[in-house]
């Protein structure tokens, strides 16, 4: 599915990923292990999942990385006792960013208690939504009922006890359609099932997502970068569905206009591993830095990392981890 | 420091609250000039502090009609700046887009700004501090709010006048939502709508307590509002020191009645006033200025009997 990465290796995207961002994330480390969402800020479940997973994929060679062995013990430490992680240190509940942290555990540290113990919180949470209760209470409430989405479908919540939503449930998607299929209880399978259902129905009318509203009082939503790159990856196995062939196309169709790190970098990645790179909007990105006026975060570095990675392992790697 | 929110009291035992109409004809006009004019009438204590400014950027907006207009952002910031703060800042959580960069190349707020390296910040994604919420009103116990908004001297609501799909209007008030980070609840915030929109928009004001309002009315939205309503020109700057007299002076401009706008009429119990006597109108009178704002039918009821009925939406 990748395009030829002799050829991509060549190009300055790799070099500005090997000159600047890679070296900007490391630098960036804090002493605990983890990284704030910028350089010098406090040390989060999110942001250091995304630096890890951009580590991970350009290792310092014949040597143990430190970076990443600390950011894995980073993640050991931060866990909560229930096997999640909270979005922020203090917080007693853990979040959508377990996902993530099971995400870069499941390439840098697989086999981990920590990432078993993070894989079963996140196979046994449930979102808000999915509960008999309130869907009886949305129903009775038809007349304040302003969407158009499916009652029956749900995925996963940002915060406990709250509504599915498309990105946290992509990355539930992502992460738990990684492990070996045959690992799988079937309730996984039923729930996985369940919330790639969720996530076709919340598709805008013309291709691609946003936060998961595709119609609020019958006026179409509008797309977003973000939600339809993570869609599109964790809906990858379904590559031959109008639906998923109707968000490339936005996605590309619409990727020449993109003027943030973020979009550019996230939309490069999605169209490579799904087959539909064109122009290498990978190399924009360092015409962006240069032209920088608020500093990239870690997220926008890493993600730039992730976009020049010529292996994609965090995409295509399998944990290793038991369902 | 942190700054020391003002303590809550019923409104038999506070003073009246001053608010300003100002008619703007668009956003090429001199909005600096007529901010620094009508900001003067209100003596506010900024001299040397640092101000934050809070828009409402819900998203991206390459056509404009969802977010605070930058051109009224960049007037606030020069007028606090000649009022002698020492520092403006700009901050903002977008509640439904993630990638703030692209919603600031959205709007061009560069363009009218200048650089915003040193003067803008993602509220989303900054240091948190954990806040035990002052108030009961909704379900949430405690929030973990922006050091930032925090740190600050002085906060500004700088909301635009828009009716919304759930509270029936977003003005000052509703507009503190974005300081809520989406780093800890996620994109949209779901967790406040979860604990209660209308009682969470008095527990976050009552812990985050803004200081001032300008609220930019030189075009509005009305209808399906915050994302998917209808332009509405209005041709009006509100502003004010009481967040609560702004957003209910707002509301009658809107042809509304903010008694029946459920967090208006929470927010009146601790945080200022609603009611119109103890409002001292400065400027244009809501009279003049009154632009009936079309609503969802849900929100039929917050119309007052007197206003001109433009069509409802369904």
């Amino acid at each position: 599915m990748l395009n030829d990465t002799r050829t991509f290796d060549a190009t300055p995207a790799t070099a500005f990923v090997q000159q600047t961002c890679l070296p900007n994330l490391r630098e960036s480390q804090n002493k605990d292990g983890g990284w704030g969402f910028r350089a010098g800020q406090e040390s989060r479940a999110e942001p250091t999942a995304w630096a890890l997973l951009a580590l991970s994929e350009f290792p310092v060679a014949d040597q143990v990385d430190s970076a990443i062995s600390g950011a894995v013990s980073f993640f050991e430490r931060s866990q909560l006792v229930d096997g999640s992680w909270p979005a922020v240190a203090g917080v007693k509940n853990g979040s959508w960013v377990t996902s993530l942290a099971c995400w870069a555990l499941s390439v840098s540290a697989k086999n981990s208690e920590s990432l078993l113990r993070g894989l079963h919180w996140l196979r046994e949470d449930t979102p808000g939504d999915s509960g008999l209760w309130w869907r009886l209470m949305r129903r009775l409430g038809a007349g304040r009922n302003v969407s158009v989405q499916s009652d029956s479908l749900y995925g996963w919540s940002w915060t406990p006890g709250t509504a599915s939503w498309v990105e946290p449930t992509s990355y539930a998607v992502i992460v738990l359609r990684s492990l070996p299929e045959k690992t799988l209880l079937s309730k996984t399978t039923a729930r996985l099932k369940v919330a790639e259902e969720m996530l076709f129905d919340r598709m805008c009318q013309g291709g691609g997502w946003n936060c998961g509203n595709p119609m609020v009082y019958g006026v179409a939503g509008e797309p977003q970068v973000g939600p339809t790159v993570w869609a599109l990856l964790a809906l990858r196995k379904h590559l031959s569905r109008p639906e998923i062939q109707k968000s490339l196309d936005w996605l590309k169709g619409n990727s020449g206009n993109f003027e943030s790190p973020a979009s550019c970098a996230l939309s490069n990645i999605a169209l490579r591993t799904l087959g539909r790179q064109t122009r290498d909007s990978a190399d924009f990105l360092p015409v962006l830095h240069d032209h920088k006026d608020i500093p990239w975060s870690v997220p926008e570095l890493a993600w730039t990392v992730l976009s020049a990675s010529p292996k994609q392992k965090w995409i295509h790697s399998s944990s290793g981890g038991k369902a | 420091m942190p700054r020391t929110a003002p303590s809550l009291q019923p409104p038999f035992s506070r003073p009246d609250s001053r608010v300003a109409i100002r008619r703007v004809a668009d956003y090429e006009s001199d909005l600096a000039a007529m901010l620094y004019e009508t900001l003067q009438e209100f003596a506010l204590p900024v001299r040397g502090k640092t101000v934050l400014l809070k828009p409402n950027m819900v998203g991206s907006d390459p056509l404009g009609m969802m977010n605070t207009h930058p051109a009224l952002i960049a007037a606030s910031r020069e007028t606090f700046l000649r009022l002698g703060a020492d520092k403006v800042l700009i901050g903002d959580g977008p509640a439904m887009d993630r990638d703030t960069q692209a919603v600031i190349e959205s709007i061009h707020l560069r363009e009218y700004a200048g650089p915003l390296a040193s003067i803008f910040v993602d509220l989303n994604v900054d240091d948190v501090v954990r806040v035990a919420l002052r108030t009961r009103a909704s379900r949430l116990r405690e929030l973990y709010l922006p050091k930032t908004v925090n740190g600050v001297d002085f906060l500004v609501s700088l909301p635009k006048l828009k009716t919304h799909h759930w509270a029936g209007v977003t003005l000052s008030l509703k507009n503190m939502f974005g300081v809520v980070p989406g780093s800890c609840y996620g994109w949209p915030k779901n967790i406040l709508h979860w604990a209660g929109i209308d009682r969470a928009i008095l527990d976050i004001n009552a812990a985050v307590r803004p200081d001032f309002a300008i609220v930019d009315g030189i075009i509005g939205m009305e209808g399906n509002g915050p994302i998917q309503g209808v332009l509405k020109p209005c041709g009006t700057v509100i502003c004010g020191d009481d967040p609560v007299a702004v957003d209910a002076t707002c509301a009658r401009v809107m042809g509304l009645q903010p008694e029946k706008v459920k967090h208006i009429a929470h927010a009146a119990t601790l945080l200022g006033h609603m009611q119109i006597e103890k409002i001292n109108q400065i400027g244009e009178s809501i009279e003049q200025s009154c632009t009936p704002f079309a609503v969802l039918k849900a929100f039929e009821h917050l119309r007052q009997t007197s206003a001109a009925s433009p069509s409802n939406v369904n």
